[in-house]
């Protein structure tokens, strides 16, 4: 058991998703950690441009803050 | 009900729905805050426009009441700064779901103690040179600063409460001149000659400052009567009517609300009614966008808003129930489904920005690990995998409900480096002092070997330095190994990331000439250049393959010999 403080997380519904996600803010290379498949861990800068982008392209995730 | 009663809540009530404008506008507007810490003038304007009774430009100092709100929302904390914009803060929703009469005991408080907020300064009637941009005080002044006028507003509250059942302003600025004349600034030495004015206050428009001698009412008397007009009537002290300057005891007893909500098609919700409840506005204002200039409640229902209030952890249901039950008709059809198409696709996604991230790490049941206060304080969600996450707390909660000898990797800083360079090309990496950074660094470059040690791959190292630059992958492998890289894997990774271009080792055909001059006479020699590939240095050149044996037939041609070297 690890405690990791201090990092975005997204979840999304299934992989092909969450992979959609990632790409629409270039963040794919970026992933620190997959420890599900539709679960991405990422540093915390790349989190909030990411809920930028999806909302930029009216998506507009539940952003947990 | 007696009629100042009446008029006094709603004094207060409608003093709390200037606030809530305020706060919307904020939500609507988000305002970047400028260097001297106040929101831009297109900010106050609109939130003027929007106010019960706004302040007129042309009269003297403008959006007096813009700032008195504001200053009391930042204050209790309703309002706070991100990335120099102006939000509204988690605290407002707590502020708004206290009863009335608490709500009013904070705000009341807020401004008794408000450091940033200097009634001199909105006074219409008054022009301060003496006070600069930011709202600072020029020493050499005499305009109050925020001690003297906390003290002032006390004694000031105490007098009113004593009043008689109805009095007039002029009546109350006498009492507080006769009885506290120092009550703003000092006049115990008026007879000097070096206190003949008020240093740094003036009438408007006057090119002076203004004589100290006959103008007590002028000054300290102007700032009173804003204080009845404003803080005292606003915040529910006072019945005060402009007009006639008169001010009337008021009543504790709370006003019955009365209002009702209008959901139209066209996703607009018009509040209605001449006595609408503040706490029930905010709540719906969380969740819309409040459109809150113009004469009527406006508020528009829209996807980000909506989102954005999921994320709070309201939940979509929740919401639409709160909205159905403040319309008086059922909700349109089409406003029905697309609040729940909302709820439903917000849910596919979503994302932590600032997260703890409890990794259940070779652990089969979490549930039964952590320990009771964690789950309890920070209610962490359930992740596939049986991981957790929850918001990131602040460092004193985390550490009072983390397990013994648990310490969190924070990433918010530089975490150490763990990853140790092996024998060859192998890596060390121990699993328990592994955090994300460094897995991700391992991915990046190496294959798992078995337990802790990894190899490092060329083709990785390659697909890597594409994805993300040659530049920035050696910046990562610098900060996650413990020590410096061997020369021979240094030169290796430097080389497969495209760094270095790979060295040539091959039986190599040159020209060379001893002679400076004679080097330079034989690189102008066209027959000579095409052959040269590179010149290695002055006299010393590296010919193409078969080069040497062209060379020498081109000298041959123009009768030049061609050295032999000695062979052994």
């Amino acid at each position: 058991m690890k405690f990791h403080l201090h990092v975005g997380v997204v979840q999304c519904e299934d992989a092909d998703t969450l992979e959609q996600v990632l790409a629409s803010a270039n963040c794919a290379g970026r992933v620190l950690a997959r420890p599900a498949p539709n679960v991405a861990v990422l540093e915390t800068e790349d989190a909030a441009r990411l809920v930028e982008a999806l909302n930029e392209r009216g998506l507009h995730p539940k952003v947990l803050k | 009900m007696s009629y100042a009663a009446a008029n006094e809540l709603r004094g207060y009530a409608q003093g709390e729905l200037d606030l809530l404008a305020v706060l919307e506008c904020v939500i609507s507007r988000q305002p970047r805050v400028l260097k001297n810490g106040l929101p831009n003038l297109a900010f106050f304007r609109a939130c003027n426009d929007a106010l019960s009774q706004p302040d007129v430009e042309a009269e003297g100092v403008a959006y007096s009441q813009v700032e008195f709100w504001l200053a009391l929302a930042r204050q209790i904390g309703l309002v706070h700064e991100v990335d120099s914009r102006l939000e509204p803060d988690d605290s407002a929703d707590e502020f708004f779901d206290a009863p009335l009469m608490e709500r009013r005991t904070r705000l009341r408080e807020a401004w008794l103690n408000a450091r940033d907020f200097n009634e001199f300064s909105v006074t219409p009637t008054l022009e301060l040179p003496g006070m600069r941009k930011g709202r600072t005080v020029d020493v050499g002044s005499d305009i109050p600063g925020p001690g003297t006028l906390i003290d002032a507003r006390r004694a000031i509250v105490e007098i009113v409460t004593t009043l008689g059942q109805e009095t007039t302003l002029a009546a109350l600025v006498r009492r507080v001149r006769d009885t506290l004349p120092n009550l703003f600034i000092n006049h115990d030495d008026d007879k000097s000659w070096r206190n003949v004015y008020y240093r740094g206050i003036r009438e408007r428009g006057a090119r002076e400052d203004c004589e100290r001698n006959g103008n007590w009412e002028t000054v300290e008397g102007a700032v009173i009567a804003l204080i009845c007009e404003l803080p005292l009537s606003r915040l529910g002290w006072v019945d005060y009517d402009p007009r006639g300057q008169l001010l009337r005891q008021a009543s504790d007893e709370p006003e019955a609300t009365a209002f009702e909500v209008v959901v139209q098609p066209n996703f607009e919700v018009v509040a209605l009614g001449d006595r609408p409840d503040a706490a029930t506005l905010w709540k719906l204002a969380r969740f819309t966008t409040p459109q809150p200039e113009g004469r009527v409640r406006k508020y528009l229902l829209e996807r980000a808003p909506f989102a954005a209030a999921l994320g709070r952890g309201a939940g979509a249901s929740g919401l639409t129930d709160f909205l159905a039950g403040l319309s008086r008709s059922p909700l349109p059809q089409n406003v029905q489904f697309s609040l729940k198409d909302w709820g439903a696709l917000s849910e596919r996604i979503k994302i932590w920005p600032d997260a703890l991230f409890i990794e259940a790490e070779g652990v089969d049941d979490l549930a039964k690990l952590l320990p009771a206060r964690l789950v309890e304080t920070l209610s962490p969600e359930v992740l596939p995998g049986g991981h957790r996450v929850c918001v990131a707390p602040d460092a004193a909660t985390l550490r009072g409900v983390l397990p013994p000898r648990r310490v969190p990797l924070d990433y918010a800083r530089r975490l150490p480096p763990v990853i140790e360079p092996g024998e060859g090309a192998s890596l060390r990496a121990p699993r328990e002092e592994l955090h994300l950074r460094a897995r991700q660094l391992l991915e990046l470059l190496s294959t798992s070997r078995g337990t802790d040690i990894y190899q490092l791959d060329a083709d990785a190292v390659k697909r890597s330095a594409a994805a993300i630059g040659p530049d920035e992958l050696l910046r990562r492998i610098r900060e996650g190994l413990s020590r410096p890289l061997s020369a021979t894997v240094a030169l290796a990774l430097r080389t497969w990331s495209g760094e270095f271009s790979p060295p040539i080792a091959d039986a190599a055909e040159l020209l060379i000439a001893d002679n400076p001059e004679q080097a330079d006479l034989l690189e102008e020699l066209t027959e000579l250049r095409g052959w040269i590939e590179r010149k290695l240095a002055r006299g010393v050149f590296l010919l193409r393959p078969g080069g040497s044996e062209r060379v020498r037939e081109a000298l041959k041609r123009l009768g030049l010999g061609v050295a032999e070297r000695k062979k052994k």
